[in-house]
């Protein structure tokens, strides 16, 4: 990574991967601005907040793929822990627990779900898809067995704080789900940039072998990112319970590849060592201005789920091109500006 | 010849009183086996099934059923049901095609099958279902009557529902789509959540943004779904739902959805016990398929 001083904007594109996160970025205006012609209710200062907060969980998985996918791993435990922690809450809500005892208690089984995860990869060394296909079912099926196979009654009035915490409440007039996603954001990016776990995270991804006779700590890295992915998860657990006020069995259903489409639209390479948590938040808004613009066009949703797609291929590909061509890029990059 | 004579009358005296004895002690032997114990849908069927076997009388009524819904465990209890002397076995089936072996063994056996609640895809004496694109028309027709009520005769609808592959949210979501042809009103492009009230949430919200004057979830977490979407928008949107659980009933209770239509699993037991003992009987049995209706839950009658 070059330093170059003085000019702010040479620096931002000195960034490595900066380029796609730039280019999606630019698609996401087009795209938000091109649904708002179609229905100019998507403008509504009621749709972005809405939008919004639709987007806020996607942003926290992505966040988790995100650095599982640096390490050149893939969690696919995600949307089972969005359930896991959904039905350990709100089970442990009807049956009369403290809402604050339920999500650190929670929140704990979530860890111990990433902390499986990273051991069966990184000390185990079984491929992380069969892995944290395992912790999948696993993860699926405590959330089935939580309340005896049903989903929870109503986690009733007592949990009315909770449910305006996580969901329903604001704070400076934006909704508390959106100041979870930002704050954790700015946490779990500082420490991805600015840390030596961080740097070890990126170093474990780009090639695991070097990274370890440098002396990096790889069982501990791998660790830490699925610790990371697997919180990241139980947080929205807790946020789909608190929306609905009960736990649902299929909360969470496919999650994960929701954080994959969200961490490869926005420039995390899939091959580990690249990327930038501020394009997975671009990428997460992408997915969900598209679920909620095509829902104002009035898609079917197979046509949804045909562009959705059709944007993630296309995303890889532009990842593709842009690192086979960068030397070129960057000098072409560098004369635009 | 007289001995003989004597010998006879009694044979015959006493072959009349044990025959009228068997048919006063022993009568008919009806089993109920459903997908599991715990679910209060099962729970209810069995209540009805109980209560015709009461008022029928002379019926030995039992209810088996696996601890956990697991198609293994469902053909024991079949297989039991016919060890145990079944005449006739009311049958929720786990699904259409796991059982089927069983159930033939059972038929060989002379046991007459009942379906309640679900079908298997062998022959049986009668299927008792709620049909639930009649039910789907039943909760457009609350929907309606509702938004008339309210002086609104036009506007947009939106539908929230499970997956497009389950036949039964589809079978309502075309009953209810039906009742809104040729009315005023303009149905949106169906929403899926995968049966997630969150999400179902979020697309309820969406709906709301769009303008909508009504909304249907198709399925529970549909259901939650809306009635939570309109519980935060605090607006006139009108909400109709499916199933009957705890939170929709809070959702009901705190007007933020207007009815849910609840399947009535004590008239598919009731009802299925009588077609048992008429089939038992050699009575006539009438259609294939018994509709056991919805029934709609309002404020009011909760």
């Amino acid at each position: 990574m070059s330093r170059e001083q003085g000019n702010p904007i040479k620096r931002i594109l000195a960034v490595r991967g900066i380029g796609q996160v730039l280019t999606v970025t630019v698609g996401l205006i087009v795209l938000y601005v091109v649904f708002g012609i179609m229905n100019p209710v998507f403008f509504s200062s009621r749709n972005i907040s809405n939008l919004l907060r639709q987007i806020a969980p996607i942003i926290l998985i992505g966040i988790g793929q995100s650095y599982v996918l640096i390490t050149g791993n893939i969690d696919l435990s995600i949307g089972s822990v969005v359930g896991m922690s959904c039905m350990i809450s709100a089970t442990m809500m009807t049956k009369g627990a403290n809402p604050w005892v339920a999500v650190i208690v929670t929140l704990i089984c979530c860890l111990a779900v990433g902390l499986a995860n990273g051991l069966l990869v990184s000390f185990a060394k079984l491929p992380p898809f069969i892995a944290t296909l395992g912790t999948m079912t696993i993860a699926r099926g405590i959330a089935q067995i939580a309340n005896n196979n049903y989903n929870t009654d109503s986690i009733g009035e007592a949990a009315q704080g909770f449910r305006d915490f996580f969901y329903y409440g604001k704070t400076f007039g934006l909704f508390n789900t959106i100041w979870i996603a930002a704050v954790l954001w700015f946490i779990f990016n500082f420490i991805l940039t600015r840390t030596r776990s961080g740097r070890h995270i990126y170093a474990i991804g780009s090639n695991v072998e070097a990274a370890r006779l440098s002396g990096v700590n790889v069982i501990s890295a791998t660790n830490k990112a699925y610790m990371v992915s697997a919180f990241v998860s139980g947080v929205v657990g807790l946020i789909t319970s608190a929306t609905s006020g009960m736990g649902t069995m299929d909360a969470g259903n496919s999650y994960e590849l929701y954080a994959v489409a969200a961490s490869v639209i926005g420039g995390i390479s899939t091959l580990g060592g690249q990327g930038l948590l501020f394009g997975t938040v671009i990428g997460a808004s992408i997915w969900g201005v598209l679920q909620n613009g095509l829902q104002f066009a009035g898609a079917p949703v197979a046509i949804r789920n045909i562009v959705i797609g059709v944007i993630v291929v296309v995303s890889v590909l532009l990842d593709v091109i842009v690192r086979s061509g960068k030397g070129l890029r960057r000098k072409r990059g560098a004369s635009a500006v | 010849m007289k001995k003989i004579a004597i010998v006879l009358c009694v044979l015959v005296l006493a072959t009349s009183l044990f025959a009228q004895g068997a048919k006063e002690a022993s009568g008919y032997k009806i089993y109920l086996i459903t997908m599991d114990q715990m679910d209060q849908h099962w729970v209810n069927v069995d209540k009805g099934a109980q209560k015709a076997a009461t008022e029928l009388g002379g019926i030995t009524y039992k209810w088996l059923a696996p601890d956990v819904k697991d198609d293994a465990k469902q053909i024991e209890s079949i297989n039991n049901a016919v060890a145990g002397g079944a005449n006739a076995i009311l049958l929720a089936a786990n699904g259409p095609n796991a059982v089927t072996a069983a159930l033939k063994e059972a038929e060989s056996a002379g046991v007459k099958i009942v379906y309640v609640d679900s079908a298997a895809n062998y022959p049986a004496v009668q299927t008792l279902a709620t049909d639930n694109t009649a039910a789907g028309a039943t909760a457009g027709k609350e929907l309606l009557n509702a938004l008339k009520g309210n002086g609104v005769t036009s506007g947009k609808i939106g539908i929230i529902s499970v997956n497009s592959a389950t036949a039964s949210t589809v079978a309502r979501e075309a009953g209810f789509r039906k009742t809104f042809e040729g009315t005023g009103f303009q149905l949106l492009e169906t929403q899926y959540c995968d049966g997630d009230a969150a999400r179902a949430k979020d697309m309820g919200a969406n709906f709301i943004t769009q303008g909508v004057v009504g909304l249907f979830g198709a399925n529970e977490g549909s259901t939650v779904g809306v009635g939570n979407a309109i519980a935060e928008a605090g607006k006139k949107v009108v909400g109709v739902g499916f199933d009957k659980s705890d939170m929709i009933l809070s959702l009901i209770k705190s007007g933020n959805l207007l009815c849910t239509m609840a399947q009535n699993p004590d008239v598919m037991g009731y009802e299925g016990m009588k077609t048992a003992v008429r089939a038992l009987k050699g009575e006539a049995i009438g259609a294939a398929y018994f509709d056991t209706g919805v029934s709609v839950l309002t404020k009011a009658n909760l």
